[in-house]
């Protein structure tokens, strides 16, 4: 009997996923990309189209893993995942290999003037040779959080430049006598953070990295200074030593345990220190855009994902409805609310729902639209690697700046020609 | 049973097999099990290092030749791990070897209870290695790290073990000993209990001292299970990547990348499928050479 009730329910399940062939796949990212959020963003598609079933599936912690997974499912031109969440360095990649599928004929009349409700910089990354080929999910960006209560306590002003950041620091570690507590932190393990790292004091000179059509133009003499400004916070005491170790949820920890004063970290960041249950610095924490170089301009790195329909999916309409939903200004709204996650739109940043619960968003903006994107390459993963690791060697004095530096042209003058 | 009149056909033959015949039968499963998972990949690996085979742009692959093993004798990347690699096998062989021969010798003295030596034994060897890797980055983390804070209350200044290439690479190299040392041990406790106990009998009536009994008794008749764990033990050094990968990624920069790690960042995290390939017919090469030597040396012994 037990048999065969198992193969009824064996045969009811083929039969609902021959059926299910509108269903819409939906790969969405890895932890800290909400999935739990994105899931209540689906459940409401679902209700508005009756009928439609969405799956989601997640994986990859960083946008490392999520490369090679995404790459080797494309590769083989797999129809089983009909949307994906990429990171904004992705688009160029994956639309020139031809996995995504344009979506200006599925926007209708909207096509035209879409992508100018959007933030710069993600109409621009997400628009390959004139074709739309994804919309925006969030956006994300780098900040300076700070503890308020310190910096009050100590009439530290606002700092605009590092220097100005060390020397504050410096009063504030010298007043609170605690062994335990550091300045500030960035993240200098060899992981995709550690680029930004390399790029933010570089930019902040005034230099690119890149030029327009991705060729490399290192200033190698500024980026061996944005490297030195790193070591030198460490050398002033307001930077913990084992720099090289560090990874955003090691600086989240020490934040929210009250053990760090600063701290250079995404746009979700804000909802840990301030929802979770065993912060100790709720209602302490300040966000500031990220100091400069003396004489220079203060640079962020832009992060951010992006809703993308596979070139291979069969389910193609279907599927661009539900990623037109998705970039929504509702859906922004949602995430930023529920989940500190940017938004895409302009005007959220200025809505009074917003910011009552996200007061820092009124600053926010300028620093959003100022960020940078990381060079576009069909190799980025070799770009990265050469960035992360070197950096690290650099922050860890295994390597001499200058060699260090050398060392990034040398590699990338073959990658990026 | 009569010789068959006309020659028989296949079904006749499978049906009343000869001799022959039947031997092969009853090897084509282990056969074609072989063929499958271990002739074609190697093959395909061979093949794939003449293409040209990324698959981040989507291009397709195509024939290059040579080209990919013209690259990697140029990329200092493959050279550095290469050492890398040499470095650790030949400071852990060795140094698993001595550990693992104390552990041994320890665990052959007549205890009155056997089983909690010989468990402590194989516990290193049963943790699977990314897990006993992150045990040890743990060990030698700059601020929670066991061996700090060991240090400080001796009165010394914390270090950072982990960000400085020498003492990342002998952190590396201890938890590599530590974890193989097991393995090492049970092999040679195997070799230390065929030994016969007349042996050390006579000697001990000769007036041979304890060392003499070690070094013209035990050492000798233990030398066939030594070859073997060293084999063993070489092998699977130059193809070391778990615990290094979870102790410090190859890092600071890739001042302790092994030649797998390597391997894997080209084929997995570049997605250079073709040049991947190559790399790993390189190491393919070196473990092959490597083999070749300790193989010589055993038959010349058995030929002895």
């Amino acid at each position: 009997m037990k048999l065969k009730k198992a193969l009824l329910a064996a045969a009811l399940m083929v039969v609902t996923a021959t059926v299910a062939a509108q269903n819409i796949r939906v790969f969405s990212g890895g932890a800290s990309q909400r999935p739990d959020l994105m899931r209540k963003l689906f459940d409401e598609f679902e209700k508005k189209n009756p009928g439609s079933k969405i799956d989601m599936e997640t994986g990859g912690a960083t946008s490392e893993a999520q490369r090679q997974y995404l790459s080797t499912v494309l590769n083989a031109k797999d129809s089983a995942i009909d949307v994906y969440m990429i990171d904004i360095v992705n688009p160029m990649q994956y639309a020139r290999a031809g996995w995504l599928e344009p979506l200006d004929s599925y926007l209708g009349a909207e096509a035209g003037s879409l992508m100018k409700n959007y933030l710069p910089a993600y109409a621009s990354a997400d628009v390959v040779d004139g074709k739309i080929v994804a919309l925006p999910a969030f956006a994300d960006a780098q900040f300076l959080y700070y503890r308020k209560d310190l910096f009050e306590k100590y009439g530290v002003k606002s700092p605009t430049t590092w220097d100005e950041l060390a020397v504050g620091l410096k009063k504030i570690l010298d007043g609170e006598k605690n062994a335990g507590m550091n300045g500030v932190a960035t993240t200098g393990a060899a992981i995709e953070g550690a680029v930004c790292t390399f790029l933010k004091p570089y930019w902040s000179q005034g230099k690119d990295f890149n030029d327009a059509s991705g060729r490399i133009t290192l200033d190698k003499a500024a980026a061996q200074k944005g490297i030195e400004m790193w070591l030198s916070l460490v050398d002033r005491g307001v930077m913990q030593k084992n720099i090289g170790e560090v990874k955003p949820a090691d600086m989240n920890n020490a934040f929210k345990a009250g053990n760090l004063v600063a701290m250079v970290n995404w746009g979700f960041a804000w909802d840990i220190l301030q929802s979770q249950a065993d912060s100790t610095v709720k209602g302490k924490v300040g966000v500031l855009p990220l100091p400069a170089m003396g004489g220079g301009k203060s640079a962020t790195c832009i992060g951010g994902w992006q809703w993308a329909v596979s070139a291979f999916s069969k389910n193609k309409a279907a599927s661009a409805k539900l990623v037109r939903f998705l970039s929504s200004p509702e859906s922004a709204k949602f995430l930023a609310i529920e989940g500190s996650l940017l938004p895409v739109f302009p005007q959220t940043y200025s809505d009074a729902d917003v910011l009552k619960k996200l007061p820092h968003y009124k600053d926010a903006l300028p620093v959003v639209q100022a960020a940078r994107g990381r060079p576009m390459s069909d190799r980025y993963g070799e770009v990265s690697d050469a960035l992360r690791t070197t950096t690290n060697a650099m922050l860890a004095r295994s390597v001499k700046p200058a060699d260090g530096v050398a060392e990034i042209d040398n590699k990338l003058r073959r990658v990026m020609r | 049973m009569a010789a068959p009149l006309a020659s028989p056909t296949l079904i006749d033959r499978l049906r009343d097999p000869s001799e022959k015949t039947l031997g092969v039968m009853l090897l084509a499963p282990a056969a074609l099990l072989l063929l499958m998972i271990v002739v074609y990949p190697i093959g395909k690996l061979f093949y794939n290092s003449f293409f040209d085979m990324r698959l981040s742009g989507g291009q397709g692959s195509k024939f290059i030749g040579l080209q990919n093993y013209a690259d990697m004798m140029k990329d200092t990347g493959f050279w550095d791990a290469t050492l890398n690699t040499v470095i650790i096998t030949a400071v852990t062989v060795p140094g698993a070897l001595l550990v693992g021969l104390g552990l041994a010798l320890l665990a052959n003295l007549p205890f009155k209870r056997q089983w909690p030596v010989r468990l402590a034994l194989l516990l290193p060897w049963a943790l699977p290695l990314a897990f006993a890797g992150l045990i040890w980055a743990w060990f030698f983390h700059t601020e929670y790290g066991f061996i700090n804070d060991v240090w400080a209350r001796m009165g010394g200044e914390p270090r950072m073990w982990l960000l400085s290439p020498v003492s990342a690479f002998t952190a590396i190299c201890l938890a590599i000993i530590w974890k193989a040392s097991s393995f090492m041990a049970l092999v040679l406790l195997a070799g230390l209990q065929m030994i016969p106990k007349s042996l050390y009998e006579a000697a001990e009536v000769d007036g041979a001292s304890k060392w003499q009994q070690f070094t013209q008794i035990t050492l000798p008749m233990l030398m066939p299970s030594i070859m073997v764990a060293l084999i063993f033990r070489t092998i699977t050094a130059l193809q070391t990547f778990d615990i290094p990968y979870t102790m410090t990624k190859g890092g600071p920069g890739n001042a302790t990348e092994t030649l797998a790690m390597y391997i894997h960042k080209t084929t997995i995290d570049y997605l250079d499928v073709g040049y991947g390939s190559t790399l790993a017919v390189g190491m393919f090469v070196l473990s092959l050479l490597l083999t070749a030597v300790y193989l010589r040396h055993i038959s010349k012994q058995d030929s002895a």
